[in-house]
């Protein structure tokens, strides 16, 4: 059994001409909930994308699974394990609830009519409802219970909870922590709501300008940086951009606020000698890591 | 499953066509109650010819407006350029893109070769002359040749354009083919458009094999070229 369900390395895509991912790298373990993060254009439905083969790439290697995505067959044996919730959940308006899920079905030779039940019964759906007239969140929980029902390996999710209420987002979030709980499913979603990744995801990856820029697990990422708050008396000296383990400067007036990872403790000191008036040292947020890494400021 | 689909996104077409058709037939029952009748003097036999060559042009209408509602214009709730609706919902089941073309262009297909059997047969009725069993069929076959060449253009067609567009690249292109006709005598000879017309090929004459093998070779090739294009194509 493959520890690494996704594995994506050196993928690049352009769109006439203009790249939007750049030898991009990824990994998501096998029973991980992994957090896709990034501005709006930075890649992340390209990446979804052309993991799903929708798109084709112009440089890179997809392992799905553990098997390398090369061909047609292979990219349709992937999607026979895994489900997809698109952004706008958009399904076929000339359908019912029930005319969809028996649809969808048929495809999936591990469809677990007792999770299709237990969603549906949970989400109270109406099965004879025509889909045109449900409200986005219902679209949501029925893609939702397409997905889970089939026995999904893997769950790539584009923005899952865009457009709910903040209840109904609140339980999308927690079936999804019960799902790789209870199940050991994979769940990689792409989302701008850094609370919601936060709140459920082990992982996170942050991509910006179609490039991973930071990676990993959530909690070492927490704990390997630290902002560091440093005030002087006149303006901070240049020298604390060049000193070791600085991710990022900020300067305002006196104070320089650094984004550090690694040999805090030694960095601290480094700085101490450069004569600020007060040096604190906190931890960071999923937030600050993403708009450091994202704005670079 | 892949044909249930097709079948719920195309039945209110067929619904439609078969209603607009049952109209035109039913058109000399009630046309007389609004005061129009036939100029007398007009024989019988013109009619027909006009009433025949009328029904090309709804073969032609139904071949196009049955291979709509192809994968690029699956948008479900808004029209905005670019945006695909549940197409992404189809493309992530496992499923083969030639196998999505093939069973929504078969049904579409079949769709149009019982629409196309029904209208012919009506024409057939209405002749004034006798009508035998080979006449008709020869007849059918060339009909349903011709208008699968129509068909599997349009097919082509909604793999590059959308709903709106596709319908109006191909009567653009039908139409040239057309006036094409007159011009150059070749293009006459396998034309699918001439194919259909019984004042072309009346029906008393042999087969028209031109035209029907023409039609056939442009239809299986219009249908792998869309496979092409859906394989190649990026969503």
């Amino acid at each position: 059994m493959n520890d690494i369900i996704i594995a994506a390395d050196g993928l690049s895509k352009s769109y006439d001409g203009k790249p939007a991912l750049r030898s991009l790298r990824l990994e998501v373990p096998r029973g991980s909930i992994c957090g896709f993060l990034g501005r709006n254009g930075a890649g992340k439905t390209t990446t979804l994308k052309l993991l799903l083969g929708m798109l084709r790439r112009d440089a890179g290697t997809i392992r799905l699974f553990g098997e390398p995505i090369n061909s047609e067959a292979s990219s349709i044996a992937a999607r026979r394990r895994l489900g997809f919730v698109s952004e706008d959940k958009d399904l076929y308006p000339f359908m019912t609830v029930d005319q969809t899920i028996r649809f969808t079905r048929p495809f999936f030779p591990g469809w677990r009519r007792d999770l299709e039940e237990k969603y549906m019964d949970l989400f109270q759906l109406p099965r004879k409802k025509a889909v045109p007239k449900l409200s986005k969140g219902m679209r949501t929980q029925l893609m939702l219970v397409l997905a889970m029902a089939r026995g999904a390996e893997l769950l790539m999710m584009d923005e899952p909870t865009s457009g709910l209420d903040p209840a109904m987002t609140e339980d999308v979030l927690q079936i999804l922590a019960d799902l790789a709980a209870s199940d050991g499913t994979t769940i990689f979603f792409s989302s701008h709501q850094l609370a919601e990744v936060e709140q459920i995801c082990d992982r996170v990856c942050i991509i910006d300008e179609g490039q991973v820029v930071i990676e990993g697990v959530l909690d070492d990422l927490k704990s390997d940086y630290r902002r560091i708050l440093l005030v002087f008396d006149g303006i901070p000296p240049r020298e604390l951009a060049n000193l070791a383990g600085v991710d990022h400067l900020r300067q305002r007036g006196r104070t320089a606020s650094l984004l550090a990872h690694g040999d805090v403790d030694g960095l601290v000191e480094r700085a101490r000698s450069l004569g600020p008036t007060s040096v604190e040292v906190r931890p960071v947020t999923l937030k600050e890591l993403f708009l450091d890494h994202v704005r670079g400021e | 499953m892949l044909w249930f689909k097709a079948w719920l996104e195309t039945r209110w077409r067929l619904v439609f066509l078969l209603g607009s058709t049952l109209m035109i037939w039913l058109a000399p029952l009630w046309l007389p109650s609004f005061g129009l009748r036939l100029p007398p003097g007009v024989p019988a036999a013109r009619l027909w010819m006009a009433i025949q060559m009328g029904s090309v042009l709804l073969f032609i209408f139904t071949a196009i407006f049955l291979a709509g509602s192809g994968i690029n214009t699956q948008g479900a709730y808004t029209f905005t350029p670019g945006f695909h609706g549940s197409m992404l919902f189809t493309l992530s089941l496992p499923i083969s893109r030639r196998r999505l073309l093939f069973v929504r262009a078969g049904l579409g297909a079949l769709q149009t070769c019982i629409l196309v059997v029904i209208m012919a047969c009506y024409i057939l009725h209405l002749r004034p002359e006798t009508t035998s069993v080979s006449q008709a069929f020869v007849y059918l076959t060339r009909t349903i040749a011709c208008t699968m060449a129509i068909y599997a253009l349009s097919v082509l067609l909604t793999c590059v354009l959308d709903e709106t567009w596709h319908v109006t690249g191909a009567f653009i292109l039908w139409t040239a083919l057309f006036l094409m006709q007159s011009k150059f005598g070749w293009v006459a000879r396998v034309s699918p458009l001439r194919g259909m017309s019984l004042n072309c090929y009346p029906i008393t004459a042999p087969i028209p094999w031109a035209p029907i093998v023409a039609s056939l070779v442009f239809a299986c090739v219009c249908l792998c070229a869309s496979v092409l294009v859906l394989q190649r194509k990026e969503y």
